[in-house]
């Protein structure tokens, strides 16, 4: 029987590179393909894929946000979580999640297959600075990173989170209700509770806790990457 | 017509994603692959294609520098087409200005390049932010 994948990233690019390396193995087959994290989660209940492998920084529902809904929905889906960075947020985060992988894509073509096998075997697969980072917890902590650790910021919901993402890549509470298939007014309890929660002032307010806990990426350009170095 | 193609991101499965949509045209070739700036200058010379498929955020030399020293030496025809995530009319003057001739918005290139890489092998301008392409002699 075929080991059956689901892709999710919003790129199509990203998909068309990822499903040539992933159709190479044989046995192995690209079931579906989503370009966003809530119809990741649709697909995912329809096809119920052996691997699901998502993209952290997507439209409408972001990798993260679709993994805890992916493994609430099914905890035995086995996420693959694809990400630009391993800083040591969001590599707690992922973990947080259930992601049983974590692949960076700038190393996928030499990683992805790997963790696809290594998901296959029932086992995890992370990338070295992962392993280093569970270890680092495990002697400071006396155990790994525990998944039911509490957060240092309130807690919010599921729906929260959804809420949160969607208004801090600009929709209107109109927009979200229509997304979410939601009341307006409904959609305006949940930001005055999202608000209240974070002790947010503003919109604006809620794009920068957005950016800064991983809910929305941004694309910086490369004058203001101060790591980049260019050589004349 | 036959167009000779190399591609530069430091992202090697975006990379493959380029290729798959490029070799379907009949004709086209790439020819080479680059995960830099400076690679890319290297590949240039070496291989003389005719489109460099350039990405803007990449380490060691950013796609605009590379771009700018691409047309100070180049000795043929080429042609820089960018396909960047930034979807930014800014962005997309930069890179016109450091002498690009096609800029496409990475989250719509399954749709916009095949036509941006056929616009400017014929040295004509072809640009696309994410609202939709627009092309130009």
């Amino acid at each position: 029987m075929k080991l059956r994948i689901l892709l999710a990233d919003d790129h199509e690019i990203v998909r068309r590179g990822l499903c040539s390396l992933l159709q190479k193995r044989e046995g192995w087959e690209v079931c579906g393909e989503a370009s966003d994290g809530r119809e990741a989660v649709d697909m995912a209940k329809q096809l119920k894929p052996d691997v699901v492998i998502v993209d952290i920084g997507m439209p409408y529902l972001n990798g993260l946000d679709t993994t805890r809904q992916l493994l609430q929905l099914d905890p035995n889906f086995k996420v693959i979580v694809l990400t630009i960075t391993d800083s040591d947020q969001v590599i707690r985060e992922a973990l947080d999640a259930g992601a049983r992988g974590f692949v960076l894509k700038s190393d996928a073509a030499r990683d992805l297959v790997a963790a696809v096998e290594a998901l296959q075997s029932k086992r995890m697969f992370f990338t070295p600075r992962v392993n280093d980072l569970v270890l680092a917890g495990f002697l400071e902590k006396g155990h790994a990173i525990s998944r039911n650790e509490p957060p240092d910021l309130p807690t919010l919901t599921a729906r929260e989170r959804e809420v949160t993402q969607l208004l801090a890549e600009g929709k209107s509470s109109k927009e979200v209700a229509v997304l979410l298939n939601l009341s307006t007014k409904t959609v305006e309890t949940h930001r005055s509770n999202i608000m209240r929660k974070l002790s947010l002032h503003s919109i604006r307010d809620l794009v920068v806790y957005a950016i800064k806990n991983n809910i929305i990426q941004i694309q910086m350009p490369p004058q203001l990457r101060p790591s980049e170095t260019t050589v004349a | 017509m036959a167009v000779r193609i190399l591609l530069v991101d430091d992202h090697p499965i975006v990379r493959q994603g380029l290729r798959t949509l490029l070799e379907g045209r009949p004709g086209w070739e790439v020819v080479g692959e680059a995960s830099d700036g400076i690679e890319a200058l290297d590949k240039v010379e070496d291989l003389q294609p005719d489109v460099v498929v350039l990405d803007v955020t990449m380490p060691r030399m950013n796609g605009l520098e590379a771009c700018r020293l691409i047309q100070q030496k180049r000795k043929t025809s080429l042609e820089v087409l960018f396909v960047t995530q930034h979807d930014s009319p800014q962005m997309m003057r930069e890179a016109l200005d450091a002498g690009a001739r096609g800029y496409v918005v990475k989250s719509n290139a399954a749709r916009d390049l095949l036509e941006a890489v056929e616009a400017v092998s014929q040295h004509r301008v072809f640009t696309a932010l994410a609202r939709g392409p627009h092309a130009s002699c």
